[in-house]
Parts: C-alpha cells; structure tokens; sequence
C-alpha cells in the first residue's frame, strides 16, 4: 500500500488515496469514489529524479501522485518492472560517481580549451578569405592615431630605408595580405611595434632608435609580419567565441552569471595570445635563418625593449615566478623567449633542455601550417 | 520548510478584493537543494558528453523536471512532461537549418544575410509563440496541464511591431514593449479552462523604466564628472596629455578617487537589481486567474546579495558553484512569490477536450517541438 493523493484530471481536487501493486498483476487505487483497477502493463511510473513527487499515470486520465519514492521503488523492483529505467537516478544519488564525472567532464573541457578551440579556429580561419582579416582591422589605426600616437620624427631617408627593406621581406610572401609599414612615435608606449590584421605594422621611433642595427629592426617587423600571417587577431576571435560557447553549454542557464559567461574567454586570452607570440617569433626566427640573418639580433632587441620597459631579467627567481602564472601574462617571458646576454651562463645551469624542446615543437607546427619556399627546416634546437 | 503549507498560510484581506470571505496568501516554496542538484547536473553533462550532445535533450527534461519537481504551492508541486524526443528534434531542426545557412552563405553571401534578417523579423515571433506553447502545455499542476493561447499574429505586433516603435520614437515607448511582451506571454496564458489575465499597466512599466534609466545616467555622469574634477586626476591629465591611460588616472586619483568608483557602481548594481526586481514583480505580480492572484515581492538589494555572491563563488569554484548558484537564485524568487488566495485551488477544471481522452499524453503534433534552449 503506497499512500499519496488521487486527481482525476478533470479537476484540481485531490482524493487522499492508497495505491496498490496487486499479486494479480493488476494496479489498485483506493480511495477514489469508485475503487479502481488497471492492467499493470496500461500504467505508467515517472522516473525518479531527486525526490521529487512520484507520478503514477492511469489509462484514465487520472494521476496518482505521492512523494514516496522508495516505496514505489522497492513496489517496481518486487515486480521486476523498468529496472533499466532507474539507471540514471542511480547514477545521481552517488557522491562517488558524481566526483568521478566531475573529473571526468572537467578533463574533457579543459582538453577541448587547450587543444580543441585554437584547432577548430586556426581551421575556421584557414577557411575564411583574408578580406575578413581587413575587415577586422579597419579604423583601428585611426583610432590608435588619435589616442596614442604622434606623428614621427624619424628623418625621411631612415623611413625610406626600413620601408626597402621591409618591402623587400613581404613582396615574396604572396599570402594575399597587403602589408604596410608605418612609423610614428609612442610617447607613453616607448620602444615597440604593432601588427593591425589588415597588413598594417607601426614602429615607433623609439624602437628605431633603441636598435643597433637595422638587422635588429628587421627582426622585430618580421615577428609582426609572423602576426599578420599567421591570422591571429582572427583566430583570437574565433577562440574567444570557441570558449564562450562551452561556457554556455555547461553554466548556462543560470540568468545572473550571463555576464560572467561572456568574460570568459578573457580568462583564457592570455594564455591564447602567448601562443600567438611565440608563433610569431618562431617564423621571425626562421625568416631570419632562410636569409642569413643571426638570430641573436632578434634575442638582443627583444632583451633591449624589455630593458626599456623596466622589467628586470637579472633577477632568476622573478623569471620562475612568472612560468608559474603562465594563464595570466600576455606575452610569454623574455627569459623563455631570446637568451639574454648577461644571463646565458646562469640559465645553461638551470633548465637549458625543455626550453629547447618547447621552442622547436613550436616551429615545427608552425612549418606545417605555412611553408616558406626556402631551404627544409632545420631540426637544431634554436638556442645553441 | 514547513511541513504543512497551509500553516505557513497567512491571512490576508487586500482592499481590492471585493469577496466577503477570508483570503489567504500561499507561498511558493522550493524543497530541492543544491548538493542533489550538483549530482543530477554532472551526471547530466558526463552522459552529454559521452554521447556527443545527444543525451543534453534527456538532461534538460530531468533539469526541469526537478525544479518543476521540487516547486511546491498549497502543498503540490509543478511537473514537467516534455519528451527528449520532441526537444531532440527542435534542436536537429535548428542544428541543421543553421548549417544549411552557414553553407548556403558562403556562396551567396548577401542572399544570407537577406534571409536572416527575414527570418529574424519573422521568425523569431513564430519560435517564442511556439516555445511558449511548448512550455506551458507540458506544464501540470495537480493533475492539470497549462496552456497558451497566443498567435503568430499577436507575438509580431508585441514583440517586433512594438520594437520598432519603440526604435523610432528614440525609446520613449520601450516601457511598452517590455510590458507588451510580458502580456503577451501571461495573458494567453490558462491552466485548465482558466485563463489568465495581466494586470498590470503601462504605468508600473514607466514608473520603473524611467528611474533605472535616469539613476543610472545620473549615478554614470556623477562619478565620471566629479572623478574628471579631482584635483590628482586633472594634474595627472595636464601631464599626461592625450596619452594618459585609465591606469594612470586612478593611481593619481587617490583613495577619494576609488571611493567614488567603488560607490557609483555599488550605486549602478543596486539600480540594476532594482530593475531586475521591479520587472519580475510587475510581470509575475499582474497575473490574475479567476479568483486566484499572484503577489511577486522582490526586492532589489538581496537580489543584487544573491547575483554578486552568486557570481563570485561560481568565478572562485570555477563553476563548481553552479547547481547551488541555481538553487539559490530559485528559492529566493519563489519564496517570495504568492498566491493571493480564496483557498479554493481545488476548484480549477480542465477544458473540454481535454480530460478524460487526454491520457496524459502528448499531443502528437509535428510542430509540437521546443526551440527553446
């Protein structure tokens, strides 16, 4: 005798009510103004879901609800009824299986953020035309004109020798960007240069100044170039949009974290963007190696404009720190990326191997996603 | 809770209510917790995943089935009969229809983007009234199913005719679209034979409309104005000229500074809060149906206690929070919602046809799909 509450379903009115799995086969509900029985076969059991009230629904339209769970539970199991149906309440009611899949579901979206999102978008992008990229990057030159930058000062004969030289890198590229240099100067910016998706590249006149020589200068415009081509203002979009698409499916119905959600990406922009850079300085690197340029030109400015920056990279353990918040810094760090001079013995001592390592598995990706018509890459690790 | 409502019952006799006999005021009331919610959740997403998304069509059935589940008022809870199959094939028929567009618009480019503003104006009418339907008809309670009567016609003149006037009039008459969307999905709608009526007026929806819109311009000016005016800031502006950053500007401000920030946007939350409260009051506080109202008592600054908390621990659990955020928000609303009572919830019949011959089964029908998410 299972007891709970009888509604006929032609009216709100609920008749307390007793119902009953006879030996008969047959389903008994009593209480009712008429007693009445059904055919077990004819009547149907809501699954059990948490504890919520237990439907039993009658071929005649009536419903008999009651929030004794494990009565009809162990009524069903003595009848041999459904018993696959329960699996899932099964599954539910273990804290064990709820860590299990907890771990489980996390391993799995963690794995989709590191690999799946920047291979479905570096996918998406390869299939967009580069109109897109020139698209994104219209106006913003402007805007940056109007906010950041000064108009250069540099001599007129400097600016035509590095836009040679810079005409001369891109022209045998034939990647269907239309690159541009552009030069003007930083103010509170200082020593740097900017890649705009649209092909465009500003140097500011205190990078111009800070380098040794132009070979420098054309290390750092080949690292943007590396930006441009490989897409990555797109890419970055796409894998912005990539991960709040699994913050929707997993937390998404949930009306006051919506604004949470569409900041998610951000948690993961930074991870995202020191890919990118050392995308960049990988094809700098190469570009450097196919043209007979040391790449310790690339090494000496990129230590220079940290220099100028004021960040310092004498100090070992600061270096340590920051490959532990390696989430949160935007540009990976100099000691990971160029060997700087006054440090080379104190780092060999250190770690010297999987650095190497992690360099050349960058630049081989990176050699199958855009081959450069030039000499096979080489297998060397890059900071010998 | 209390084990019994009915003693949680409070009298009460609104001025309003022309009735001589006594009203009583039930409260909603929500029985599940989030521990067992955290279960049915993970459980939920590690089949989803496991079946490539396949099973999220079952999840969402068990999700809404115990919040249904667990609603009580005057002692019966709500339940939830949407079958996995008929949400499968809302989500296929999305699914696909999308990537035929994605497909069809990488050749005609400027045809697509025709065809999605079309279907936008069009479309997006036709899928909230058949959502709606949808949600209510597999809605029951004590054994009667909901229902909706809305039209097409009616969800485009709400919906996308009232958003237009609303654009040309410079926003004077959005207070009317946010009310005439609200009417349309409350006053169509009926439990049993029942229908349902909304009450509340235009004037509710301008009242809280223009003090959330004109708070929040005033707290928004006032901070920037009184920040720019600070004698740090405009030092640090002459130094800096066009280039002075955000960052620069706050270092200079000062403690005075951050003071100001921090309260134009506690200032800016609690006027959203208000807003957020002030529409589910006047939405949910309008319904009428017969004798039986509903009372909606948010109110903003728990509200806003429960987003931000809510909103932090999910950050800081990083989303382990979740099914208790969930539950959370949902008690609060509901523990604040009533029924303005004659105490006759009984009384409620079902409409002809449905009944005896409606086994509580689902309608059959192809478009009984649901688009919603």
């Amino acid at each position: 005798m299972i007891r709970g509450e009888y509604f006929d379903g032609r009216s709100a009115t609920g008749i307390e009510a007793t119902l009953e799995f006879g030996a008969d086969g047959a389903v008994h509900v009593h209480g009712a103004v008429v007693p009445l029985s059904f055919p077990l076969a004819e009547v149907k059991i809501s699954e059990r879901i948490g504890n919520i009230t237990r439907r039993i629904t009658l071929p005649n339209g009536g419903v008999f609800e009651t929030p004794d769970n494990d009565a009809v539970d162990e009524a069903r199991d003595a009848l041999g009824l459904q018993r696959g149906s329960s699996i899932v309440h099964w599954l539910e009611s273990r804290w064990q299986i709820a860590v299990g899949s907890l771990v489980v579901v996390a391993l799995v979206s963690i794995a989709f953020l590191h690999w799946g999102v920047p291979a479905v978008a570096k996918w998406a992008a390869s299939v967009m035309p580069v109109e897109v990229d020139r698209a994104i990057g219209t106006g913003t030159l402007d805007v940056l004109d109007r906010v950041a930058f000064r108009p250069s000062k540099l001599p007129d004969e400097r600016q035509a020798g590095l836009t040679k030289r810079f005409a001369d890198m891109t022209k045998p590229l034939h990647d269907g960007h239309e690159y541009q240099l552009e030069f003007r100067r930083g103010g509170l910016i200082g020593a740097n240069a900017f890649a705009l998706p649209s092909g465009i590249i500003v140097m500011t006149d205190e990078l111009v100044k800070l380098a040794k020589n132009d070979d420098e200068l054309i290390s750092v415009l080949a690292h943007e170039v590396g930006h441009v081509r490989g897409r990555h203002a797109l890419r970055q979009m796409l894998q912005a949009a990539g991960v709040s698409a699994l913050a929707v499916a997993l937390l998404g119905d949930v009306s006051s974290i919506s604004g949470v959600l569409s900041a998610a990406p951000a948690l993961l922009h930074a991870k995202h963007s020191r890919d990118f850079e050392r995308e960049a300085d990988a094809f700098s690197k190469q570009w450097l190696r196919e043209h007979g340029i040391a790449e310790s030109n690339f090494d000496a400015i990129l230590c220079r404009i940290s220099g100028s920056h004021g960040v310092s990279h004498s100090a070992k353990s600061e270096g340590k720190e920051k490959d532990k918040f390696d989430y949160f810094s935007s540009h990976p760090s100099t000691t990971e990326r160029a060997q700087c001079p006054e440090e080379e013995v104190a780092k060999e001592e250190s770690e010297p191997q999987p650095e190497a390592q992690s360099e050349a598995a960058v630049e081989a990706e990176y050699e199958q996603s855009a081959p450069v018509e030039a000499e096979p890459p080489i297998d060397t690790p890059l900071d010998e | 809770m209390n084990e019994n409502p009915y003693e949680s019952a409070s009298p009460a006799a609104p001025a309003s209510a022309p009735e001589p006999q006594t009203r009583v005021l039930l409260p909603f009331e929500f029985r599940g917790n989030g521990g067992e919610y955290f279960r049915i959740w993970i459980v939920n997403l590690l089949l989803t995943i496991v079946t490539l998304g396949i099973y999220s069509a079952w999840a969402k059935v068990r999700r809404l089935r115990y919040f249904y589940g667990n609603t009580f008022v005057d002692g019966h809870s709500f339940d939830y009969h949407g079958q996995p199959l008929a949400i499968l094939k809302g989500r296929l028929i999305v699914f696909f229809g999308y990537v035929v567009f994605v497909v069809a618009s990488q050749k005609y480019p400027l045809a697509a983007i025709i065809i999605a503003l079309v279907l936008m104006v069009f479309g997006v009418p036709w899928i909230i009234m058949r959502s709606r339907k949808f949600q209510l008809r597999m809605t029951s309670y004590r054994n009667l199913r909901f229902n909706f009567h809305g039209t097409y016609g009616g969800a485009m003149a709400s919906f996308i005719g009232w958003y237009f006037l609303a654009v040309i009039t410079f926003g004077i008459l959005f207070p009317i679209w946010v009310r005439k969307r609200v009417h349309y999905s409350m006053d169509n709608a009926a439990y049993g034979s029942q229908p349902f009526s909304f009450l509340t007026g235009n004037g509710t929806y301008f009242k809280f409309c223009l003090i959330a819109f004109f708070g929040g311009l005033a707290v928004y000016l006032g901070v920037i104005f009184s920040f720019f005016n600070l004698p740090d800031v405009e030092e640090a502006m002459r130094l800096g000229g066009i280039a002075t950053t955000g960052a620069d500007m706050l270092l200079a401000a000062g403690p005075t500074g951050w003071a100001l920030i921090a309260g134009g946007g506690i200032a800016l939350l609690g006027i959203f809060g208000y807003y957020q409260a002030s529409a589910a009051n006047a939405a949910f506080g309008g319904v009428q149906a017969g004798s039986q109202y509903l009372r909606s008592n948010l109110r903003s600054w728990p509200l806003i206690g429960i987003y931000v908390s809510n909103l932090f621990a999910i950050v800081f659990t990083l989303g382990l929070f979740y099914p208790w955020a969930k539950v959370r928000q949902l008690r609060y609303q509901l523990e604040n919602t009533a029924i303005d009572s004659d105490g006759n919830l009984a009384a409620f019949t079902a409409s002809s046809g449905e009944g005896i011959d409606a086994i509580g089964e689902e309608v059959g029908d192809f478009f009984d799909v649901d688009f919603g998410i």
